[in-house]
């Protein structure tokens, strides 16, 4: 398979504009793209409009919806903020820590016979730039801000983009479909919901 | 909770970060600069004592000190008469660092996160104005009752400490919104805790929890729960422990539930006083009553249809429960009342 050469994007805007570029092609190198996404170093003021934080829990601002091939996003992570356990509805979800460090943790799919606690694999702390990978087929995970001291920001990318996803219970194994949400958009924080609509908005995910 | 400080016009921001400072000389600073100076970030430098020329800034009303070698606060700090916010992340303060005048300070907010504070200060505990205080990641043992003394408390964050229960009084705190207590050894949750009625966001995961009071149910605006990583009881525990009731228990219920008269002319003060202490059993398809001897059943609830809750009720015996759970079998039991409408709570982390 052809590999674009690997240029190191100097900034975010860059990042973007090769980004669109390899994802015109119908299928994509996952370690190209992982490699890209790491050389970016971050560089706050670039992406600091994007930041915006919620005291009580993290939040997902789009950034580029990527010519309708990919989501990009930053994920801002208070003390001690974590997501449940999810999936990622078919997509490649790449995960680069821009700031502060976050936990992830790795689990099996349920058995569907089983009803016990769901089964760890494995744990890592993503430290700054570092990119992350996983899908469906590698399995699930669940992603922490632990440090009581810092907050964390994470640069996301889905494709194809997914506006749902399952979240698992750790002890039963549990599932429910949940709808994501955007704290803000391209820097413009998304408006209120009304009550009725806040019960989608729930439980974000990676 | 943001990164960077904002520069805005007529807010003169003063940022001294990672300049590798030991101390801070600012003799050359002229008095009306001085007065200007509101917010001072020397932040990631090599501060072991703490740089007293930042007391003369008068309108100082933002520091922050984080990450420096930092062991002691000096009593100059109360000068700073209009200083809001106060952060000093990741230094070695501990319970002994702060002067005995700090709580007439009128702080708002403090953050002394990551530090070495084996209790909370009494200090502390007069600051009255005081909105939010964190004390994350430092080696807390206990909440003092006192904490009900900062009355406009809408956030205590006291994740990652060594923190092994909750003093009712914290109930108090009748402004608190946001309350973490995450990764502490929490046993149980008082059930007084559901007067927190502007509560919204409870972080209890990574705690040692098996099961929560029912009162928890009444908190209706609360819309974010952490539970994960609590050893909570997922199967209905039939058989739980009994004392059988005394003489003077049984003689008291038969008393209570059919009702027989009596006047306090026939019976001694203490026996009557100890009829009026008898307690209604909480399933409400019982008319019994107990004294000191009950069962303690945990039921599951339906919390916003997604997950069951063990909470925690007691009963008058263990013959006394709601007809479903008369299936041993079952671990998913739900009563209607207890049932929490999806729209009362937007997120449960519970696994």
């Amino acid at each position: 398979m052809e590999q674009t050469e690997v240029v190191k994007p100097e900034t975010l805007d860059d990042l973007i504009k090769v980004l669109h570029k390899i994802f015109e092609s119908d299928t994509i190198n996952i370690e190209e793209v992982q490699n890209i996404v790491e050389a970016y170093e971050s560089k706050p003021q670039e992406w600091m409009k994007f930041a915006k934080f919620d005291q009580y829990r993290y939040t997902r601002n789009l950034v580029d919806e990527g010519n309708g091939k990919f989501n990009l996003m930053i994920l801002c992570w208070g003390e001690g903020h974590g997501s449940s356990i999810h999936d990622h509805t078919d997509s490649h979800c790449f995960m680069k820590l821009l700031q502060g460090q976050l936990k992830e943790t790795l689990f099996e799919w349920p058995d569907r016979k089983s009803h016990g606690d769901m089964v760890q694999k494995s744990q890592r702390i993503l430290l700054e730039n570092q990119c992350a990978y996983i899908n469906d087929s590698i399995g699930l995970h669940r992603v922490e801000n632990v440090s009581h001291t810092e907050c964390a920001a994470s640069l996301h990318l889905y494709s194809p983009p997914f506006q749902y996803c399952q979240t698992f219970d750790q002890r039963t194994g549990h599932k429910n479909t949940v709808k994501m949400t955007f704290w803000s958009r391209f820097g413009e924080k998304t408006p209120f919901v009304t009550v009725s609509e806040k019960q989608f908005r729930s439980c974000g995910s990676c | 909770m943001e990164l960077f400080p904002r520069i805005t016009k007529g807010n003169p921001v003063l940022v001294l970060s990672r300049l590798q400072l030991c101390d801070l000389n600012l003799d050359h600073v002229g008095e009306e600069q001085k007065r200007q100076i509101q917010q001072l970030y020397l932040t990631y430098n090599s501060f072991s004592l703490f740089p007293t020329s930042i007391c003369l800034l008068s309108n100082l009303e933002h520091l922050d000190l984080s990450n420096n070698y930092l062991t002691a606060m000096p009593e100059d700090i109360t000068r700073l008469a209009n200083l809001k916010t106060l952060v000093a992340k990741n230094n070695h303060f501990d319970e002994t660092s702060f002067p005995k005048h700090f709580g007439t300070m009128h702080i708002e907010s403090l953050n002394l996160s990551g530090n070495r504070f084996r209790e909370i200060p009494r200090q502390f505990l007069k600051l009255s104005r005081l909105l939010s205080l964190s004390l994350g990641g430092n080696r807390l043992k206990s909440i003092p009752a006192e904490i009900e003394n900062l009355n406009r408390l809408e956030m205590l964050y006291l994740g990652g400490n060594m923190i092994s229960s909750i003093p009712p009084e914290l109930a108090n705190l009748r402004c608190l919104r946001y309350l973490v207590l995450c990764d502490n050894c929490v046993q149980s949750i008082p059930p007084q805790l559901s007067r927190l009625h502007s509560l919204l966001s409870l972080s209890l995961h990574n705690n040692l929890l098996t099961f929560l009071p029912r009162e928890i149910l009444s908190l209706v605006h609360l819309q974010e729960l952490s539970l994960r990583g609590n050893p909570l009881v997922v199967r209905f525990i039939k058989d739980m422990t009994y004392d059988p009731p005394s003489l003077l228990e049984l003689a008291g219920r038969t008393i209570k539930s059919r009702n027989l008269p009596y006047l306090p002319s026939d019976l001694p003060a203490n026996l009557c006083h100890y009829l009026d202490m008898a307690s209604k059993c909480p399933n409400p398809k019982c008319a019994g009553v107990y004294f000191d001897s009950c069962v303690r059943h945990i039921k599951f609830v339906d919390f916003c249809g997604k997950f069951r809750l063990p909470l925690m009720h007691y009963l008058c015996s263990p013959e006394c429960s709601s007809p479903c759970s008369s299936n041993p079998q079952s671990d998913t039991e739900s009563e209607e009342e207890s049932s929490v409408p999806a729209d009362r709570l937007q997120r449960v982390l519970l696994g």
